[in-house]
């Protein structure tokens, strides 16, 4: 049984903590995921919070015929276009002009994630991050390419490389200490 | 709160999903109660999703705290909101099964019924010597004996007899009554 499929059975047997750590999981991908439809950070935002809302309360209801994350990306992709409609159906709070209106609705839709700003941000942190790698010894650089950008499983892995699993864990595991200290870095710590 | 290396690769583990046996019951508890840890594992899984680029650029996001509150607010499930959907599923398998077993039991009564008539009309043959077979009159039928229609008036009783013998015949050849035969004694 997948780690996911262990969570969600806790998450039903009523281990609410289990489904947040479903969340940290997935949060990244599913405010990205959202972000491509709905333009506007905030409001990308409080649709993910929608849409793991609404993936609690149907979890019960998951029996485990997909991969968990493909059930939450349709809640998620769902969420954002029933928000995207709703939005559109929204009548305006003032009395204006409907070319002004139609303007003001474009303009807000085209305020996008992506602004040069955050670009260059997210150019700059990968190109660290990929640095980064290249930089550790050499095992633990491709044990984590292998995991991260193969797919491989620490099993697999293991047999590539001809170590044992427990090696695999633990060069995987500097090669994410390292990559968290550049973005520890660049990011700055809240 | 610090935390040590070995759970620093638990939670490293737990990105993989390669936890093994009990470990995932040590994440749990370690996120609950060290504020470290939750943010360690948020910035590991930040480093993951950097790679495959799908990620927005807040490494701290946690959403899970920002639901708290609305997520304590919601209802806790237990095994049996589970055990019920099942329950729900069966539904239409008994439905199944009760039209199954009505369709058996008419199939045992019709073939009693069968039964019974071949049964009886065997006794009639047998009594019918077999040179006169094909010469069914007033006294071989009579010595059917209780199988006719005795009415007070012969006249009724007459054409009642005659109708039963003209329906002296298998009944029809479409579905469950192709099994059965109306057995009858009269003029033919």
């Amino acid at each position: 049984m997948s780690v996911d499929q262990e969570l969600v059975q806790r998450v039903q047997a009523g281990d609410k903590k289990a489904f947040d750590l479903l969340i940290l999981k997935y949060q990244q991908r599913i405010v990205h995921v959202i972000t491509g439809f709905v333009h506007d950070p905030v409001e990308a935002l409080d649709v993910a919070q929608e849409a793991f809302i609404k993936a609690y309360r149907a979890i019960p209801r998951f029996r485990g015929d997909s991969a968990f994350y493909t059930w939450l990306y349709r809640i998620a992709i769902n969420t954002a276009k029933n928000h995207l409609t709703a939005r559109a159906r929204r009548a305006p709070l003032l009395d204006v002009d409907i070319e002004d209106a139609t303007y003001a609705y474009e303009a807000a839709a085209l305020k996008d994630f992506d602004t040069p700003e955050s670009n260059l941000v997210r150019d700059e942190l990968e190109q660290a991050i990929h640095k980064v790698i290249a930089s550790l010894p050499e095992d633990t650089a491709t044990a984590i390419r292998l995991r991260e950008f193969e797919g491989m499983s620490y099993e697999e892995i293991s047999v590539v490389m001809e170590c044992p699993i427990g090696t695999v864990r633990s060069r995987i595991f500097r090669a994410r200490e390292a990559i968290e200290a550049k973005v520890e870095e660049m990011m700055g710590a809240e | 709160m610090a935390i040590s290396v070995n759970e620093h690769e638990l939670l490293s583990a737990f990105i993989d999903g390669e936890l093994q046996g009990g470990e995932l019951d040590i994440v749990l508890n370690l996120l609950a109660t060290n504020p470290e840890a939750r943010k360690r594992l948020n910035r590991y899984q930040f480093g993951s999703d950097v790679l495959h680029e799908h990620y927005v650029v807040n490494p701290d996001l946690d959403l899970a705290q920002d639901l708290a509150n609305t997520l304590a607010a919601e209802s806790t499930y237990s095994a049996t909101d589970t055990k019920e959907k099942v329950t729900a599923q069966i539904i239409p398998l008994k439905q199944n099964f009760w039209k199954q077993a009505t369709g058996l039991a008419l199939a045992a009564s019709i073939s009693a019924v069968a039964v019974v008539g071949v049964m009886n009309n065997s006794q009639y043959q047998a009594e019918i010597p077999l040179a006169d077979a094909g010469n069914n009159n007033i006294q071989q039928v009579a010595s059917a004996g209780g199988q006719r229609w005795t009415v007070g008036e012969p006249e009724v009783a007459e054409q009642l007899n005659t109708y039963l013998v003209d329906h002296n015949e298998y009944a029809g050849s479409n579905g469950a009554f192709s099994y059965a035969r109306v057995v009858s004694h009269g003029y033919e």
